[in-house]
């Protein structure tokens, strides 16, 4: 055998090295490979990041609003798109041609789209929002330099009717505000969704999941009902020529409401073109105002209840009262002589009431009031719902006069809604319903309903039959312009100055009237409470009670109420109605 | 001396054609090009595929939005003042209590209605503070009977 030259020899003595350098790194990459199987997970994670950022793209996809309907299911916010568009000015080959054709279909200056497909910059914005129409013209063009930006939009089908009560829609489509689209923001507005989306063209496209869109939801409300009432309502703020007037109609017995009507409205479509605030602003819940004698109902109710009068009960009247050092008068300054409890009431007498509140002290008087729920929200489910405002005893401010002023209704606040609720109680032979807008919720997994609740029992069925007898009095005697022949009607009108920082307003639009009215009276279907702000009569019997028999006179056709001398037959003959037109 | 492994490895030998060899590797490539063109008709058949799918997708969803459109106009030509209006225009006019009648069935009666006090006992009682001869300790009473009745049809 051949000895090995000495180059052969040289390199057999560094072969080993070598080999031993290779198996090192070998070795090495190996336990990197190991190594990089068992990243900690943040580093995984943000590696996996890098690498999906190559292969994916994320799109922000807004979630579908849920729909809002009517209690018959007549839609009342609807979703509809709207798009932008935008161009890249490099990618446009026919600049002329191009230009004249999105002008016709936009119906926009040729020489404005023209100057933006020829400018230097990346992408230049066209024209937005444009309708659904006119983006699926531009997208029949297929053309590759327009970019079409999807909007979506609220679009409430009924204009102004019930706006205060649906509310409107902020932020393109995304952010709920005022009325139901703003208390139930968070189950109407679904989940908007960032969406990795591969570029791998072989990658199956990404399906929306369908738990993204948010939940539909059922108003308790009535369109027909809310169609009238809001046409009375207008009709009798013109001619009274009042500031502006709000009507609530509720179904006593489960606490739904079936109409809600501010006036002047807005239209929630247009609502970014309103010039007064205050437009937006539902005045049945966000406004609190002094009641005034209308409240005079819940005194006497609480007095009874407590046990502090009777109905024969009977007080003298001077026609005036002092508390807290503070005079009370009756309307027109008249004494009335020995009076009952539901004189007061037919004939408002605020030192009656005084006195009847004085009687019951202070405990017996602002337990009353708390238990018919003022000063505190309703939870009726509306967007920033006011709680009122209610001073008791012991609060900063707090006199003896509050005692005797409340009795009447001044020097306390509270909303619409408030009072009607506490007049639903007393329809209900005592027992409050929670108040309530919204029936139904309708999610992917079905239909949930919104059982009516109870909140408690104001008053017992007995005090209740008393003062529904008052009421009745109250209309036939002090209130005949809510008198509807062939129904019982049970109501009481209010009149309430109105305080202001510098003292009480005076002159002929200086006061809020208001009517709380149910019927039939001994089996109320619907309370009505109309509120009329700043009118040009005075005093709320020579108003309101017009206004509300006006409102009645529709809702027993529209709820089928039959007269009370069909109930009478009916109870009479155990049978049930059907109702024909005659 | 035999020879080490690594004088094995890079002893110089002259290069030798082995066709065993050789046409084992042109028959790897000619498969390898097989799995290679049926793979890339495989994807780009996928492209096309998701690329259908996709566009149906676009389709369905711009048919939702129509159909919502639609929707959303049909609301528009049913509203409450349109419709109103309408039947106002061909000779409708809005309904008064006066035109509804009541017909009663006999036998049919699902939801029992509470009928008001007869006229009479309303008037007598315009003048003073209402009469109630039922106070609570009455209905205690009358509860406390009715309870004690109940017991005793038990007991027997």
């Amino acid at each position: 055998m051949q000895a090995p030259t000495p180059r052969q020899s040289t390199i057999q003595a560094r072969l080993p090295f070598v080999a031993l350098f290779l198996i090192l790194m070998a070795a090495y990459l190996v336990i990197n490979l190991a190594n990089f199987q068992f990243f900690p997970r943040s580093v995984r994670q943000e590696l996996e990041k890098i690498g999906s950022s190559i292969t994916n793209t994320t799109l922000r996809v807004p979630a579908e609003r849920g729909l809002i309907f009517d209690r018959d299911g007549e839609p009342l916010a609807f979703n509809i798109v709207q798009y932008r568009l935008g161009v890249s000015p490099a990618l446009v080959a026919d600049a002329d041609g191009l230009s004249s054709q999105v002008a016709e279909i936009l119906d926009i200056d040729a020489f404005e789209v023209y100057r933006k497909t020829i400018s230097e910059n990346v992408w230049e914005f066209v024209a937005g929002p444009i309708s659904a129409e006119q983006g699926e013209a531009i997208a029949a063009l297929d053309e590759i330099a327009l970019g079409l930006e999807e909007i979506p939009k609220r679009f409430y089908p009924q204009g102004t009717l019930a706006a205060h009560v649906i509310g409107i829609v902020l932020d393109e489509g995304l952010v709920g505000s005022l009325g139901v689209e703003g208390a139930y923001n968070d189950t109407l507005a679904g989940r908007v969704l960032d969406l990795s989306v591969s570029n791998v063209p072989f990658d199956l496209p990404e399906e929306r999941p369908a738990e993204q869109r948010g939940q539909d939801i059922v108003l308790t409300l009535d369109r027909d009902i809310q169609f009238w009432v809001e046409s009375e309502l207008q009709a009798a703020v013109d001619e009274y020529r009042a500031f502006r007037g709000t009507v609530i109609v509720m179904d006593p017995r489960n606490g739904d409401v079936l109409a809600l009507a501010n006036y002047p409205t807005m239209d929630p479509n247009y609502f970014l073109d309103v010039e007064d605030p205050s437009l937006l602003e539902n005045a049945a819940v966000q406004e609190t105002f002094e009641p005034g004698s209308i409240l005079q109902v819940l005194t006497v109710a609480g007095a009874l209840e407590a046990g502090i009068i009777t109905p024969y009960w009977t007080y003298n009247d001077d026609g005036s009262l002092e508390v807290g050092g503070r005079e009370i008068w009756n309307r027109h300054f008249r004494a009335q002589g020995t009076t009952d409890a539901a004189t007061i009431l037919i004939r408002s007498l605020n030192a009656g009431a005084a006195t009847v509140g004085l009687e019951m002290g202070t405990e017996d008087f602002y337990s009353t009031m708390r238990a018919f729920g003022l000063g505190r929200a309703t939870g009726v489910g509306l967007f920033a719902e006011d709680a009122g405002e209610l001073r008791i005893e012991g609060d900063t401010n707090w006199n003896e006069s509050y005692l005797g002023f409340n009795s009447f209704g001044q020097d306390l606040k509270v909303t619409t809604m408030q009072l009607i609720t506490a007049f639903a109680a007393i329809a209900n032979n005592g027992i409050m319903r929670q108040p309530r807008i919204v029936k139904q919720v309708i999610s992917e997994q079905g239909a949930e309903d919104a059982r009516p609740t109870t909140v408690r029992r104001v008053v017992s069925t007995e005090t209740a039959a008393i003062v529904r007898d008052m009421m009745l009095r109250v209309v036939r005697e002090g209130a005949p312009g809510a008198f509807m022949r062939g129904y019982s009607i049970a109501g009481k009108p209010g009149t309430a100055w109105i305080s202001t920082a510098v003292g009480q307003e005076y002159g002929p639009h200086s006061s809020i009237v208001t009517f709380a009215g149910f019927l039939p009276a001994y089996d109320p279907e619907v309370v009505v409470l109309v509120k009329l702000d700043r009118p040009n009569e005075y005093y709320g019997y020579n108003v309101t009670p017009h206004v509300f028999k006006r409102i009645a006179d529709r809702l027993v056709i529209l709820l089928e109420i039959p007269n009370d001398e069909v109930r009478r037959r009916l109870e009479a003959a155990a049978t049930d109605i059907v109702v024909g037109g005659g | 001396m035999s020879q080490t492994w690594l004088q094995h490895t890079f002893s110089r030998k002259r290069f030798q054609t082995r066709n065993q060899a050789t046409a084992l590797a042109i028959f790897g490539v000619a498969i390898l090009l097989i799995l290679g063109s049926l793979y890339l008709s495989q994807v780009a058949s996928f492209a096309i595929t998701n690329r259908e799918i996709e566009d149906l997708i676009r389709r369905r969803d711009q048919l939702k939005r129509q159909n919502e459109q639609l929707i959303g106009e049909i609301a528009s030509f049913r509203t409450v003042p349109r419709l109103f209006a309408r039947a106002v225009e061909i000779g409708f006019r809005p309904a008064s209590n006066n035109d509804i009648d009541y017909i009663l069935l006999e036998g049919y009666n699902p939801q029992p209605a509470v009928a008001p006090p007869d006229r009479a006992a309303l008037s007598d009682a315009n003048g003073a503070a209402p009469a109630y001869d039922e106070t609570f300790s009455s209905w205690l009473e009358r509860q406390f009977t009715l309870l004690r009745d109940q017991f005793e049809s038990f007991g027997k």
